[in-house]
């Protein structure tokens, strides 16, 4: 189910939230438990089943690493310490495994018979489970955690199940660790000003996913129609900073929808954006841009590895690995491995050269950004080789035959999205963020974003009874 | 106590007016609108076709009294099995299908009624007409039909072919004089084809219930709205390219797609007396993007494409079907032509080009001595000819030679 839907917003969210509010406090636990699992068993009745399992089997390891025999034992701590290495290994063997086969092993296999000639490997065309990255991910790190001995006190299995499954975050992040929801996972209390508050949060990140991001994509998608390989320099970046400005748009909507939810929960979620699109530099855009993913990877990935305190050459190889990594947790194509290595030779380069002086600049650190951010995304975008290396040609005046859509086409887009694109210009900024707050409780702002949640209702159904509505041929 | 209590209570009631806007909003909204799922557009749409629906049986009625025979009518005769009780049997359906176009579950058997009597249907060649003119046909290649449970559509159960004719080569100039009404996919001929000399009435999302109404269509040269009723009288074309059926999938079905068509070419017969008219098959889509579940799917775009093939008469209609270039075995659109499951890529167009250049029609004086009233409309005309061949030379009708088709 997502959030955006008629089906969330006038079925599941009426009635979990009544009947949410309406128990007793001790029972809130289990009724957002129950509703998480029901949110997702909706859409995937089948792999809903795989999330219990994976829970129930992650709890049990988690469990494990807290145990402690009963009858007094020599060696104590070494045991207890290779116990829980055991039940760490054991916790990533089969969280990476599952994500493992349903995410990476076509593409595998698929690249393994395509090397050795034959049909060495399957290929299972398996459906990918909504969220595995993201749950699997806050697996993990709940399992560090534990291990490291930052969970000092074991979860109990309705309240780690809660932190995996709970709904506002379980499908698209943002990836929590479990120190930013113990407490409140314990005791919290839902005051009204918090369902106000949260139910404003929400519209706004509605709005900002159903009214811009979702109209930008159909700019990005007929260029795309057109085909690359014919298109004017214009058109290309045009299309670039279209796809930019939808994925953001998108990613950030949802983010601030589960950060109204949680509100309205009681839980505090993180942010997860913090104005990606207005830093100085790559590495600024990283610390900025899906932030909990890039915290992730710092804290259990490259920082273990030895981060940059064992010298340059440990740190370039510890960053090649975080980046393609990172590529490949977006997706299993070439492309996002070749995604992923442009931010490691970017942030490399940053790292040793013009980083610090891009940042003090000011000014020219935001042109730099704002030229390659729109290039990262094409790579993102396209997984065709071919095509991917025809559109980043037209992105330089490369042309494969004439152009075909050209400056006259470029007018007419201008003149159909002229307006969208400036309001998103407006909404890369600071600035709407910053109204939002100063004017949260003033009239205006709550008629505006009543106007927006059901400016939105109404798209979402036009657009879902009418799927012509946004592919109008 | 009780009323400090109140007091707090009412503080934040008072202190949360979007909490209370959104949820008197939704509650009122979810009431108003069955799901709320406004199905607020379905009833727009319904509404709107009720109302059109029953202006073409007012208008097919009074025809009945003039002595002119309604075209929907005069065919479902042609076919010989219905006796003259059907055509009342028909025009009830209709009545009811418009009276009834709010329930749909009610009446879609009266809908494949209509369907299931339209389909039946071939087209009659008629070759007592004039001696020298070359006649073309349109063939119907037959397959075994799916059932289809959707109000949009059903399964037509052939193909339709472009209609054999001694097409000619022509170039860039035979298109000067030409006009291509369509969607976005003639949008894309416009942007990638490059024929400059032609011009172009097309919309993102153009059907053919809207092409002659007020909202107007963009000409795509100026980049204004134009009208097209105003433009069809003001200026001559001597060809007229059609295509349209994508955005009609989930809007009626393919009954009113048929007779919206058929009004749509007898108001441009009239306009454009002299004009060869060039019916486009509607481009099929990808394997990836046909769904089944929904009304979007080669199977409805067939069934409009057999629909508007019909209309084709090989002396001045012609169907053109594209569909073979970029099609696989299957008929689905390969998916390495396309992005989106439906639009070409621009490179792709110059085969269509080469298509269209392939598919020049030059019927010179003898358009004039091919249609003995020029002026009539192409639906009376059919009508006509299916009457005198019914009258003179009944043993000369030959039914559509469907089993001859390889």
């Amino acid at each position: 189910m997502l959030f955006s839907s008629v089906g969330f917003l006038f079925r599941f969210l009426p009635i979990f939230m009544i009947v949410y509010l309406a128990v007793p406090a001790k029972y809130r636990n289990f009724v957002l438990l129950v509703g998480s699992l029901v949110f997702y068993g909706v859409g995937e009745p089948y792999f809903v089943l795989l999330l219990i399992g994976s829970v129930l089997i992650n709890y049990g390891l988690s469990r494990y690493m807290f145990w402690e025999p009963k009858s007094p034992q020599k060696n104590r701590k070494l045991k207890a310490k290779k116990r829980r290495r055991r039940a760490l290994i054991l916790a990533c063997v089969f969280d990476l495994g599952t994500l493992f086969v349903f995410k990476y092993w076509d593409f595998v296999a698929g690249n393994v018979n395509g090397i050795t000639g034959n049909q060495l490997l399957p290929i299972l065309s398996l459906a990918l489970p909504l969220g595995i990255s993201f749950y699997t991910f806050q697996m993990l790190s709940y399992q560090f955690d534990c291990y490291r001995g930052k969970v000092s006190r074991q979860a109990g299995l309705v309240a780690y199940s809660n932190y995996i499954c709970m709904f506002p975050q379980l499908i698209v992040g943002p990836i929590l660790r479990y120190g930013e929801v113990e407490d409140r996972m314990a005791e919290r209390r839902i005051r009204v000003r918090d369902l106000e508050n949260g139910l404003k949060l929400f519209a706004a990140g509605l709005g900002i996913k159903v009214l811009m991001a979702d109209r930008i994509s159909t700019l990005w998608n007929t260029i795309m129609t057109a085909g690359p390989g014919n298109l004017h320099v214009s058109v290309a970046w045009m299309g670039a900073l279209a796809y930019s400005f939808q994925i953001y748009f998108d990613f950030w909507g949802y983010s601030v929808m589960a950060m109204g939810l949680g509100k309205m929960l009681g839980f505090r979620i993180p942010r997860n954006f913090d104005d990606p699109y207005t830093s100085r530099s790559i590495a600024e855009f990283w610390r900025r841009w899906h932030i909990t993913l890039g915290s992730w990877f710092r804290d259990y990935i490259y920082i273990p590895l030895g981060g940059n305190r064992k010298g340059d050459m440990r740190t370039i190889c510890n960053l090649f690995i975080v980046w393609v990594l990172t590529g490949f947790w977006h997706g299993a194509d070439w492309n996002f491995v070749l995604w992923g290595l442009g931010f490691f030779l970017l942030i490399s380069l940053e790292k040793k050269t013009y980083g610090k002086w891009m940042e003090r600049s000011g000014v020219l650190g935001h042109i730099y950004t704002l030229l390659i951010i729109p290039v990262t995304w094409v790579i993102f975008a396209i997984s065709d080789m071919s095509q991917l290396a025809a559109y980043l040609g037209n992105m330089v005046g490369i042309y494969a035959g004439r152009v075909m859509v050209g400056t006259e086409q470029f007018i007419r887009y201008l003149k159909d999205y002229g307006i969208l694109l400036i309001v998103c210009v407006i909404f890369i900024t600071p600035f709407p963020k910053k109204w939002y707050h100063r004017f949260k409780d003033r009239w205006f702002m709550v008629l505006f974003l009543f106007a927006i949640f059901w400016w939105s209702v109404y798209e979402i159904v036009v657009g879902s009874n009418n799927p012509f509505l946004y592919f109008r041929f | 106590m009780i009323k400090q209590k109140m007091r707090r209570w009412l503080e934040n009631v008072y202190n949360c007016p979007y909490l209370i806007l959104i949820m008197v909003s939704s509650v009122i909204a979810m009431i108003s609108f069955d799901e709320i799922g406004v199905r607020i557009t379905d009833h727009i749409i319904t509404d709107d076709r009720t109302i059109s629906v029953v202006g073409d049986i007012v208008k097919a009625e009074e025809h009945q009294t003039q002595g002119e025979v309604p075209v929907l009518v005069e065919e479902i005769q042609d076919t010989g099995a219905q006796d003259g009780a059907d055509q009342d049997v028909i025009s009830e359906n209709l009545q009811e299908e418009s009276e009834n176009a709010g329930e749909r579950k009610e009446e879609t058997s009266a809908i494949e009624d209509v369907n299931t009597l339209n389909i039946e249907i071939e087209k009659y060649e008629t070759p007592e007409i004039q001696e020298e003119i070359v006649k073309g046909t349109t063939k119907f290649l037959p397959y075994t039909p799916l059932e289809i449970e959707s109000r949009y559509y059903s399964d037509a159960g052939k193909i339709a072919l472009t209609t054999e004719y001694p097409y000619v080569l022509e170039n860039d100039s035979y298109f000067n004089d030409a006009a291509f009404l369509g969607d976005s996919r003639t949008l894309g001929i416009y942007d990638y084809v490059g024929l400059d000399g032609a011009d172009f009435f097309c919309d993102n999302g153009m059907t053919i219930f809207k092409l002659l109404k007020d909202d107007g269509v963009t000409e795509q040269r100026t980049g204004q709205k134009v009208d097209l009723k105003k433009v069809l009288q003001e200026r001559q074309y001597g060809k007229i390219y059609i295509m349209l059926g994508m955005n009609e999938l989930g809007y009626g079905n393919t009954t009113m797609y048929l007779q919206e068509y058929m009004s749509v070419l007898k108001q441009i017969r009239e306009w454009q007396p002299e004009a060869t008219i060039f019916i486009m098959a509607n481009l099929h889509i990808s394997r990836e993007k046909n769904n089944m579940e929904t009304e979007f799917n080669n199977i409805n775009i067939n069934d409009k494409n057999v629909a508007c093939a019909r209309l084709a008469n090989g002396t001045d209609i012609f169907y053109l079907d594209s569909n073979p270039m970029f099609t696989d075995s299957e008929g689905f659109l390969l998916s390495e032509l396309t992005f989106d499951g439906v639009h070409l890529y621009a490179k792709h167009y110059d085969k269509w080009r080469q298509f269209l250049m392939e598919h020049g029609v030059e019927r010179g004086d003898s358009a004039a001595v091919a249609v003995p009233a020029a002026d009539e409309s192409v639906i009376n005309e059919a009508g006509a000819a299916a009457d005198s061949t019914e009258g003179t030379q009944t043993a000369d009708v030959v039914p559509a030679p469907v089993e001859g088709v390889q």
